[in-house]
């Protein structure tokens, strides 16, 4: 069975290093992106089994790209895990709207973030 | 006045009473001496006539004459006090009147204790009058300082004062509107009612405090509403005092400070995030090889760094402000520090084949600087040209020194997105940010104020912005150079 495709975006390469790896480790295939509007072309194109993204980021926010990627029926179905230092600032109606289904607020932990990416594969699709 | 005109009609009524009394006495005691002749027999009818007509006519004549002077006297007495506005004691030396000239003269001295309290009510009443004149004079100066618009209505609805701050704030002239219709006033339907309603309430001294806002010719504002019943001497409402406290700015900089501890709490967490997640992996045993592991350390040491770097950031500019840094200042060469910070920067330009080009004067141009505090400034320009200059642009840094005026001028120029004439008078403000700009980096719009701080709170020079959209923009600083 060929490896689960998971695209990350993060503007801090750093964060992107460190979650890739760790996806990477756990046997995953991993896409990367360093901006919303490069993440959205990566997942419109690559069409990736799960999508880890940043909140605040350059050009596209993490919720502007859940957003557009929702508005896609190709995309639309793709489960999002949210990485924020600002979680406490989106409302439940914008992560339900967006298909978010899982927040994770920064300092996290890359252990409970494959935990996590573990949990949402396994969930079937919405 | 009426008091001395009725006086004299009563006089005058009196003495012709005693004139006509004093005729038919003459009369009498001369028909008197009349009958002892005719008694006599010395007397006939031919020579009594003649007689008693002159007799009579002469002692008629004498009375009326007495009577006369003293009603001229009387009469003149009081012509004189109407026209001088002075009462006085009538005198008399005829007895028969005396009595009359007595009750007259009383009714002077009644007229005279009635006139001088009357006098001393009236100056108790002025003073009073100019008291309050003083008072409402007074009351209304503080209303019309007041920084808040303040409008005062009564029972009617209808403006009683108001001042320039209301005037301006809904555009009404000042000098013809009282009491004008507060409807006419305010066209504002929400706060008229609030008016009303107040009014209504018939309280006398309830006070409603309400957040409004107000659409005027520019911008629309926000307004912290008071509204107050105030009620008159008797206790009954009098009317409504309103004040408008325009809160817009106050909403502004608390927005302000929200977007910056938000901002703050990310950009920390952004370094910490990358260290704990770093020294997870390390813990876990994810780095599998000594490159990694040492590549996982390095990370750690430099994200460390960052988030020390940070703060320092934030605590400077708190120093600054509150006076509590450590200057200390020795003749630097600018060009030096610059190119110190140029190197620094050169790599993230390079991520972003950004040209960098010096046009810098030579090291010997000194200026007495704070070095470390100078190079930081320098590098906060340089970094926020980078960050806001897209791929393949050109940053120049140039100095130019100003032997006249012993100055040296630098200028950091980018050939990037430019600021909005709207965000240009804000952007040395501390936690502003150009909103149109938002998505080309992240910041804590901290960077420029500390920068501005730096160079004209620290080293007493003057800082400058020009830009335009979609060309460019330079900031520069002008230093004194040092002898």
């Amino acid at each position: 069975m060929a490896a689960k495709k998971i695209l990350v975006a993060d503007d801090e390469s750093h964060i992107l290093h460190v979650v890739s790896l760790k996806l990477q480790n756990a046997g995953y295939e991993v896409l990367t992106a360093s901006d919303g509007q490069e993440a959205l072309e990566i997942a419109q194109a690559e069409r990736p089994d799960l999508l880890i993204t940043d909140y605040h980021m350059p050009q596209l926010s993490g919720l502007e790209l859940c957003q557009k990627l929702k508005q896609d029926p190709a995309t639309a179905g793709i489960p999002t895990i949210m990485l924020t230092a600002r979680g406490y600032q989106l409302e439940p109606k914008d992560t339900n709207q967006s298909g978010i289904s899982r927040m994770l607020s920064k300092p996290f932990s890359p252990r409970q973030l494959l935990a996590t990416v573990n949990e949402v594969l396994l969930e079937p699709a919405a | 006045m009426k008091f001395l005109m009725e006086t004299s009609v009563r006089s005058g009524k009196i003495l012709s009473i005693l004139m006509v009394a004093c005729l038919v006495g003459g009369m009498l005691c001369s028909i008197g001496s009349l009958h002892s002749l005719w008694s006599n027999g010395r007397l006939d009818l031919g020579t009594l006539g003649p007689v008693l007509f002159v007799a009579g006519g002469a002692a008629g004549m004498l009375a009326i004459s007495s009577f006369r002077r003293n009603c001229r006297i009387l009469i003149d007495a009081i012509h004189r006090m109407t026209t001088q506005g002075k009462l006085d004691d009538l005198q008399t030396d005829n007895h028969e009147i005396r009595p009359l000239i007595s009750a007259v003269n009383e009714m002077v001295e009644a007229a005279e204790r009635c006139m001088s309290d009357a006098v001393l009510k009236m100056k108790e009443l002025e003073i009073q009058l100019k008291v309050a004149t003083s008072e409402r004079q007074h009351a209304q100066a503080i209303i019309y300082s007041i920084s808040d618009a303040v409008l005062v209505t009564d029972t009617f609805d209808e403006l009683v004062l108001a001042n320039e701050s209301a005037a301006r704030t809904f555009q009404f002239d000042l000098e013809h509107s009282r009491r004008a219709r507060v409807e006419e006033v305010l066209r504002d339907e929400k706060l008229v009612e609030m008016v009303r309603d107040m009014r209504q309430s018939n309280s006398k001294t309830g006070r409603r405090i309400v957040e409004h806002k107000i659409k005027g010719p520019g911008e629309e504002k926000i307004f912290k509403v008071t509204l107050s019943a105030v009620a008159d001497d008797n206790d009954a409402p009098a009317g409504v005092v309103t004040v408008l406290h325009d809160m817009t700015r106050e909403k502004e900089v608390a927005e302000m400070k929200n977007d910056f501890v938000s901002s703050v709490s990310h950009e920390l967490r952004t370094p910490l995030a990358s260290i704990k997640a770093y020294v997870e992996m390390l813990i876990d045993g994810e780095a599998d090889d000594e490159k990694t592991t040492r590549e996982f350390y390095e990370v750690i040491q430099n994200e460390a760094n960052r988030l020390s770097r940070l703060i320092d950031n934030i605590l400077n500019i708190s120093r600054i402000e509150s006076g509590l840094v450590q200057i200390n200042k020795q003749p630097q060469s600018l060009m030096v520090i610059l190119k110190e910070a140029l190197e620094v920067i050169a790599p993230q330009a390079r991520m972003k084949q950004i040209s960098l080009v010096e046009q810098l004067t030579p090291a010997f141009y000194q200026t007495s600087a704070d070095k470390d505090m100078l190079y930081q400034a320098v590098l906060n320009l340089l970094s926020n040209a980078v960050k806001y200059t897209p791929e393949r642009g050109t940053i120049t840094v140039q100095t130019t020194v100003d032997e006249a005026k012993r100055k040296v001028i630098t200028r950091i120029s980018d050939t990037g997105v430019g600021i909005p004439p709207k965000d240009l008078p804000f952007v040395f403000d501390k936690f502003y940010r150009a909103e149109a700009n938002n998505h080309m980096a992240k910041g804590t719009g901290l960077g420029l104020s500390l920068v501005k701080h730096i160079i004209e709170t620290v080293h007493r020079g003057r800082m400058f912005v020009e830009s335009h959209v979609g060309k460019g923009s330079c900031f520069g600083f002008e230093l004194d150079l040092s002898d």
